[in-house]
């Protein structure tokens, strides 16, 4: 049996049971199933392919005639249809559905469409465009204990089916279960014992109104969110590089714990920017649409990306909103739902003129973004620029106090000298920032020409070790030349080698070696790429020189970092300096004269603009007073160096406040938003699907299955969010109820939580859908009160410990006779762990953290000079945090949660699986969080459970499951512990080893055979079927 | 364990096989079963990840796969279509009908002139078939004999990952099953004690990424998502007891789990917890079955020399491809070997020398290996890329160096082993290996192909995504390559 058999037999039995014997079939529930999956392929909405021009998919289609003058279906009269007599024919040239489809339709299938036609033929709009009606609700069969509508509905079903709900579950399973479905983590000792000891009739509502006034809630709803809106931490695509948009989750996390209305949530995340007076945190919502995966790849085609951008929003939006399945219109007609291409480019449009660039620049933020910066950051920031104004000032009167004597004016004039100094010698200068590790090697390990060390630098390719941020900056002097000590090695020569020094950039080079060398590195014949001479020989340490002014360097330039580099090969570097005729008189740092007159007359990059003017425009004679003391001040002040040292401490009070101001800055964190181009891109159906195919211009629009957009001229994507949570539009309110109730009961009503379209499976209690999505709109969009209803449902409250009959009956559970049991998310399962250890750190926000991850996940997939290459694994306390707030690399996402059915969000998941597999089982039994989780979890057996082994193992099991063990329980652990404590202490320097995994230290004054047997035992309890279960 | 205890597991987990033997996934419990050996088809045992009723379609030619993947595009034209007579163009303008008006990358577009780069790499005829092959893989040159090579293989993608995410899963948008997680999914594995679908990984290298959509399960079910079997620290991951913490005790502790999980299957019912019990004994199997499967230290001498010094570094090509050989000898049904490094912009001549030194002894080494163990008639062994690189060079030409950007036009890829014509050649390119002249082969052809020798008819392999029935080889007919067929 196929899967998609398999499905099938599974949506029409839950269907079938509905109605019983005799009673007439519904179009939508048993009719349309079969259709869509055997015959709309060729008989449906996609014009393009129609066979025989024939449609079934509506009353017109099935009742005409066809082309060759038949009656596809005469209601009333099979034998008179050729439905049925083309369905039971043999001859492979008549048969339909034809051999080469590969679809067959089943004897009982036949038997159904049969029947369909004796009763008339009927047809339905398929349910989901229908809008919603709000049923009455069913009578409450007097044997059922039901608590609320949803209990109404589901009991009617049970008793239709002759079933009767389970009773209750004790109150330590409904503490657990409740606890982890509202906010993803175990309760505490002391909520049991609160729950347990409250006797009062509310008092498991009581627990569920404090659960969800708790901000963990925000975070167990915003993790399922999360999956829908396809977050992750890097770009996706190619380098896949960090991006920042962790505010966007937490703005969701926020969003769920205020209970924002399900319509304001939806508007938000679509449209804050296009609000009036949008706030910033409305902005930062629309973090959703920016949540896709982008390229960076060099040599990737704009237009191309900026189409799959636009395609990839539609596609999510509406999968998201409306449950359909909007991606295969992007090159064809949909084949089964009425969406034509062209509707889907028009829905396409609303995203297609997005601001955001097709490539990324792999750069951790790609515009637009938001600044979330609060009126007390911008307060803080202004006194800063205040203080650092008022501080500037004071250097005039400092300078004012020296006596400055031009050398130019000196009689004679100073005598010129020439001096060397030593640049980089045995490291970097202190204090700067490198992004590369640089080898520094002594003369051990091999050559240095001077000092103690030299820097070798090896590679494939080009590679390099450089510094930036000099401070203070290296002055160029007159004349200036540079030089360095190179060794390149016999054995693996390099093609070239390479100096680079950044002024207000990285452009001043000088090579030696192969031209072609280093290629693309800076323009060929400028002071960019100037070439030096050849390689050196090989044959010891060689000295090389060259000109400061043919690297484009002049005296008074500053530079701020510097590079060697070379192309391959490897090579050792040593002793760079630079050599300078130091002439006072000619000192342009030196004398108001020389400074003068290098400037008059012409443009000089830097300068103040109003300075600038002076020297370009107005004539040294005709410059007043006043404008002569401007040059004169500046000079001072930021030029000569005579004068400098009067102002260093000033000028260290500059610096200090201009690099708190910085820091502050940088801790001001930014965020991928959507913003639209202002001049709209144009849009067309793309043939085919291709990005370089227009064909037909469309205008925004939404499908015409739908209402209409209030909005027709020139809608927004306001417009757009709107409508899908207008009162008319049908399917957002149902396919939002459906995934929360998948998020409560493991299965959606409509179990396709993603596709409500005619090919996505009918609902399981149709009219328990349809009257909780309007009453959900009716609340005014309150998710928590959609929540509270269902989870407070005798239904929900079932045991789930069910006789084996109806765990055959009905497998998984769509009836819901029993209460759901679903193994943890990946999430929760590591959560709770750390929760019943102690370990746990409830901070909520803030950028991705890297708790423990095995070696080499990042690094066999990473690129080169990807920001994501090295995995570097946080410390302390960020080891610890709920999972929620784990980094993602969307190409090599966490093991922990890929092993435990976590997506990558590359893309929008609206349901996770729930596998069952060896490499889960080896993950809890051996990862090190787990490991360490248990040893902490052992040592609060030791230190809080009490004295005896078995005071110590119940209170193991209140911490994990809640409950008691039984007595059985109790001796099947107590037997494992006394063989674990036996080994241990024949073995303490094993003990010694178990107990030391992890960065948290054991707990001192603890026997170590004794933590290390509980450790085990921990380890035994925390890997339990019932604790990785919401029972 | 106690027996009375492992026999009422048996019969219930039969009972549950019987109902639900889908549901079962990734690898099982074969030792609770009794299996001593790794091959529980061969031993008519049950088996715990089964194939898909009705699969294979037919009967297979090929049992297991080995697809070697060179990532980041190896160059053609150095490689294996031979061109001699472009030495005459040294330097020259490649001609305009040539180029035509075809999308080149951003990399080169801007490039003032396109001059054709003649490899400078000799060629000769090697093998029974004459088939030209490059003087950089000395080693492939002598089993030209077993392999199939298609010359005219073109993809959609032109960079690296669309083009990764394409060869890899049939779509250049992520989001699809990988090919192997398809294959694990119809015909699940001939083993009971690994998983069907294995990807060897690099120790860590240079180059363009990997993608770990590209062993991803995509819309399938995770537990065909490729086991990464890891060139660095635990072989599969978190396989390894804690420090201090030795087999026996993890058997004691496996003990007490087993019999308090059998405690919450009385009381719930829940045939997941019986599922859940027997993966835990499968986990305490792989603990020893794994480590035996990478201790080569049994394997004869004459076998290592075969794959060279190399074969010693675990995550080295040579080191895979023998680890490949071992696993589909125990019965797993696709291993998947990533090397990377292979995006040769500047600099080919050297890089490829670097890169045929890693990985050409082991290919070599790995079909004679297969063939003289017998298992060649029963595993497809798969080399290529994701694309080809171009005949014009990218940045300076001179007399010893150039570079090639990425062509997705025509590149090559062979197949050899199970099902597969060794000798043959198909298709022909231009004079500068630019435009497919003859029999072209799309990818989804290729991957057609795959699933044909494996017993499995593409066109009636799909699995239902977003309303459609999707396939591997994507909504346009694709032939299976019967040329290169036995």
């Amino acid at each position: 049996m196929s899967f998609r058999l398999f499905r099938f037999v599974l949506a029409t039995s839950m269907a079938a049971s509905a109605h019983a014997e005799g009673e007439p079939l519904s179009f939508n529930r048993d009719i349309r199933p079969i259709l869509s999956d055997k015959c709309f392929a060729c008989h449906g909405f996609d014009a393009k392919h129609r066979k025989a021009e024939l449609r079934l998919d509506t009353l017109e289609g099935g009742h005409g005639k066809s082309k060759s003058g038949a009656v596809a279906i005469q209601p009333g009269n099979p034998a008179g249809s050729e439905v049925w007599k083309r369905i039971n024919e043999t001859d492979p040239d008549e048969i339909m559905p034809p051999p080469d489809s590969h679809k067959t339709l089943t004897a009982a299938e036949k038997e159904v469409l049969k029947k369909w036609m004796e009763q008339g033929a009927s047809y339905q709009r398929h349910w989901s465009f229908e809008p919603p009606v709000k049923s009455a609700v069913p009578p409450i069969p007097p044997e059922m204990p039901a608590r609320n509508e949803v209990d109404a509905f589901i009991f009617d079903r049970l008793k239709k089916e002759g079933l009767t709900p389970l009773s209750e579950a004790d109150k330590e399973t409904l503490i657990r279960r409740i606890t982890f479905a509202l906010t993803g983590l175990p309760p505490s000792l002391t909520e049991v014992e609160a729950f347990l000891a409250d006797a009062s009739p509310d008092a498991y509502e009581k627990v569920v109104d404090r659960l969800l006034a708790s901000p963990a809630y925000g975070e167990q709803m915003g993790r399922n969110w999360l999956d829908v809106a396809r977050y992750g931490d890097t770009h996706g695509l190619h380098l896949d590089n960090e991006r920042s948009m962790w505010l966007y989750r937490d703005w969701v996390v926020g969003a769920f714990n205020r209970n924002l209305p399900f319509d304001q949530f939806t508007i938000e995340q679509l449209a804050g920017d296009l609000l009036p007076n949008a706030t910033q945190d409305q902005i930062v919502a629309t973090g959703f649409n920016r949540c896709n995966v982008t390229t960076g790849e060099g040599g990737a085609i704009d237009a191309e990306f900026i189409f799959r951008y636009a395609v990839e929003r539609t596609a999510t939006t509406a999968q998201t909103w409306l449950g359909l399945t909007a991606g295969c219109a992007q090159c064809h007609d949909h084949k089964f739902d009425p969406l034509s291409q062209k509707e889907f480019y028009q829905l396409y449009s609303f995203f297609h003129s997005a601001a955001d660039p097709a490539m990324d620049g792999n750069a951790i933020l790609t515009a637009p973004v938001l600044k979330m910066i609060t009126p007390d950051d911008t307060k803080r920031l202004a006194d800063y620029d205040a203080q650092i104004a008022a501080t500037e000032q004071r250097k005039l009167a400092e300078v004012e106090k020296v006596a400055y004597v031009d050398p130019a004016s000196l009689v004679p004039l100073p005598p010129a000298k020439i001096e060397d100094r030593m640049l980089v010698e045995d490291d970097f200068p202190a204090g700067v920032a490198t992004a590369s590790k640089p080898n520094w090697v002594t003369k051990d390990a091999g050559p240095v020409a001077c000092g103690n060390r030299a820097l070798r630098i090896s590679g494939k390719g080009v590679t390099q070790d450089y510094y930036e941020g000099g401070n203070p900056p290296i002055d160029v002097p007159v004349e200036a030349k540079f030089s360095f000590q190179v060794f390149i090695d016999p054995t693996d020569p390099p093609k070239a080698v390479m100096i680079q020094f950044n002024t207000t950039g990285w452009k001043h080079r000088a090579m030696w070696g192969d031209q072609t060398a280093i290629p693309g590195w800076g323009a060929p014949n400028t002071g960019e790429r100037f070439i030096a001479g050849p390689l050196p020989p090989s044959t010891g340490w060689q000295t090389l020189e060259v000109p400061a002014a043919s690297m484009g360097l002049n005296a008074g330039d500053k530079i701020t970092g510097l590079a060697f580099t070379l192309d391959g090969g490897t090579a050792h570097f040593d002793g760079l300096k630079v050599t300078g005729r130091i002439d006072d008189a000619k000192d342009e740092t030196k004398s108001f004269l020389a400074w003068l007159a290098a400037r008059e007359g012409k443009d000089t990059a830097g300068l103040p603009g109003e300075l600038n003017n002076l020297f370009k425009s107005v004539p040294a004679a005709t410059r007043t007073d006043f404008q002569q003391k401007q040059l004169r001040d500046y000079f001072l002040i930021n030029v000569c160096q005579t004068t400098k040292p009067v102002l260093a401490t000033i000028e260290a009070e500059v610096a200090k406040m201009k690099s708190e101001r910085e820091q502050l800055d940088k801790v001001i964190p930014s965020t991928f938003v959507m913003k639209d181009l202002d001049a709209p891109r144009e849009s067309f159906v793309m043939i085919r699907g291709a990005y370089d195919k227009p064909g037909e211009k469309v205008v925004r629009d939404v499908p015409a299955a739908f209402p209409p957009l209030p909005n027709k001229e020139k809608p927004t994507r306001l417009d757009l969010a709107k409508w899908l949570v207008a009162e008319n539009n049908p399917l957002s309110a149902r396919v939002t109820v459906n995934r929360f109730w998948q998020q409560v009961f493991g299965t959606g009503l409509v179990k396709t939580s993603g596709d409500f379209g005619s090919q996505g499976q009918p609902p399981s209690h149709p009219e328990l859908l349809d009257w909780l999505a309007v009453t959900f709109r009716e609340s005014g969009w309150d998710m928590k009160r959609l929540m509270r209803l269902l989870v407070t449902s005798a239904t929900f409250r079932q045991s789930s410990a069910a006789p084996e009959a109806l765990w055959k009956r009905d497998p998984e559970n769509r009836l819901h006779a029993r209460g759901a049991r679903l193994r943890l998310d990946a999430e929760e399962v590591r959560d709770n762990a750390l929760a019943i250890s102690g370990l746990l750190k409830t901070k909520m926000g803030g950028a991705g953290v890297r708790p423990y991850q095995p070696p080499n996940i990042w690094e066999p997939v990473g690129f080169d000079g990807s920001t994501t290459r090295n995995y570097v694994q946080d410390k302390g306390d960020s080891l610890y945090r709920r999972s929620l707030y784990t980094f993602i690399k969307r190409t090599a996402p966490p093991p922990f949660m890929v092993n435990f059915d976590a997506p990558s969000r590359e893309q929008s998941c609206t349901v996770r699986e729930r596998s069952n597999t060896p490499m889960q089982a080896l993950q809890l039994m051996n990862d090190v969080q787990h490991i360490e989780a248990a040893r902490g979890f052992a040592e609060r057996l030791m230190t809080e459970g009490g004295a005896t082994p078995d005071e110590r193992i119940t209170f193991g099991y209140r911490l994990v499951l809640a409950r008691h063990p039984s007595a059985e329980e109790l001796e099947v652990v107590r037997a494992a512990m006394g063989e674990h404590l036996a080994k241990y202490q024949a073995a303490p320097e094993a003990a010694a080893k178990l107990i030391r995994q992890g960065e948290s230290p054991p707990k001192a004054g603890l026997a170590e055979p004794e933590l290390a047997a509980w450790t085990l035992i921990a380890n035994l309890l925390l890997n339990l079927d019932e604790t990785i279960t919401r029972n | 364990m106690d027996p009375i205890f492992e026999h009422q597991l048996l019969q219930t987990r039969r009972q549950f096989f019987g109902q639900t033997g889908l549901r079962l996934g990734g690898l099982a419990l074969a030792n609770m079963l009794g299996s001593q050996t790794a091959r529980a088809a061969t031993t008519g045992e049950l088996r715990v990840n089964p194939p898909l009723p009705g699969f294979p379609h037919f009967p297979p030619k090929a049992k297991a796969v080995i697809y070697l993947h060179m990532n980041g595009g190896p160059p053609q034209l150095d490689m294996w279509d031979y061109k001699p007579q472009l030495q005459k163009f040294f330097d020259t303008e490649i001609p305009k009908e040539i180029r035509g008006d075809q999308r080149i990358t951003g990399m080169t577009s801007g490039q003032a002139r396109f001059p054709v780069a003649p490899s400078i790499f000799k060629f000769d005829q090697h093998g029974q078939c004459g088939r030209w092959v490059s003087e950089v893989q000395p080693y492939t040159a002598k089993i030209v004999d077993e392999i199939a090579l298609i010359k005219t293989v073109h993809t959609n993608a032109i960079n690296h990952d669309p083009a990764c995410t394409f060869v890899m899963t049939g779509s250049e948008v992520p989001g699809r099953a990988s090919i192997g997680s398809w294959l694990a999914y119809g015909l699940g594995s001939e083993s009971n004690n690994l998983p069907a679908f294995v990807c060897l990984m690099p120790r860590s290298g240079g180059g363009q990424a990997l993608f770990s959509r590209m062993w991803g399960s995509g819309f399938l079910p995770t537990r065909y998502t490729g086991v990464t079997l890891r060139g660095a620290g635990d072989p599969v991951l978190y396989l390894q007891n804690p420090e201090g913490v030795g087999s026996s005790d993890r058997r004691v502790m496996l003990d007490a789990l087993g019999k308090l999980n059998q405690r919450g299957f009385d009381k719930f019912g829940d045939p997941e917890i019986q599922t859940r019990i027997s993966q835990y004994e499968m986990a305490f199997r792989m603990q020893t079955s794994v480590p035996e499967l990478v201790d080569m230290s049994k394997e004869p001498a004459a076998v290592m020399d075969l794959y060279g010094p190399d074969v010693k570094n675990s995550g080295s090509f040579a080191h895979s491809a023998l680890m490949a050989r071992r696993l589909v000898e125990r019965g797993v049904r696709v291993v998947q070997i990533m090397h990377r490094g292979w995006d040769t912009h500047g600099n080919l001549p050297n890089a490829l020398k670097s890169q045929c030194k890693d990985t050409d002894q082991g290919v070599g080494a790995l079909i004679a290996d297969l063939k003289q163990s017998g298992l060649l008639d029963s595993t497809l062994v798969i080399w290529g890329g994701e694309f080809g690189r171009t005949v014009y060079s990218q940045g300076n030409l001179t007399a010893t160096d150039y570079g090639r950007d990425h062509h997705p036009r025509n590149f090559c890829m062979w197949m050899a082993g199970g099902g597969i014509k060794g000798g043959t050649v198909l298709g022909e390119t231009d004079d500068f290996s630019y435009n497919i002249v003859d029999t072209p082969v799309h990818l989804n052809e290729i991957n057609a192909t795959i699933l044909h020798c494996m017993g499995i008819d593409h066109s009636r392999f799909t699995h239902p995504l977003q309303g459609l029935d999707v396939r591997l080889t994507g909504v346009e007919p694709a032939r299976v390559v019967t040329e290169i067929l036995g």
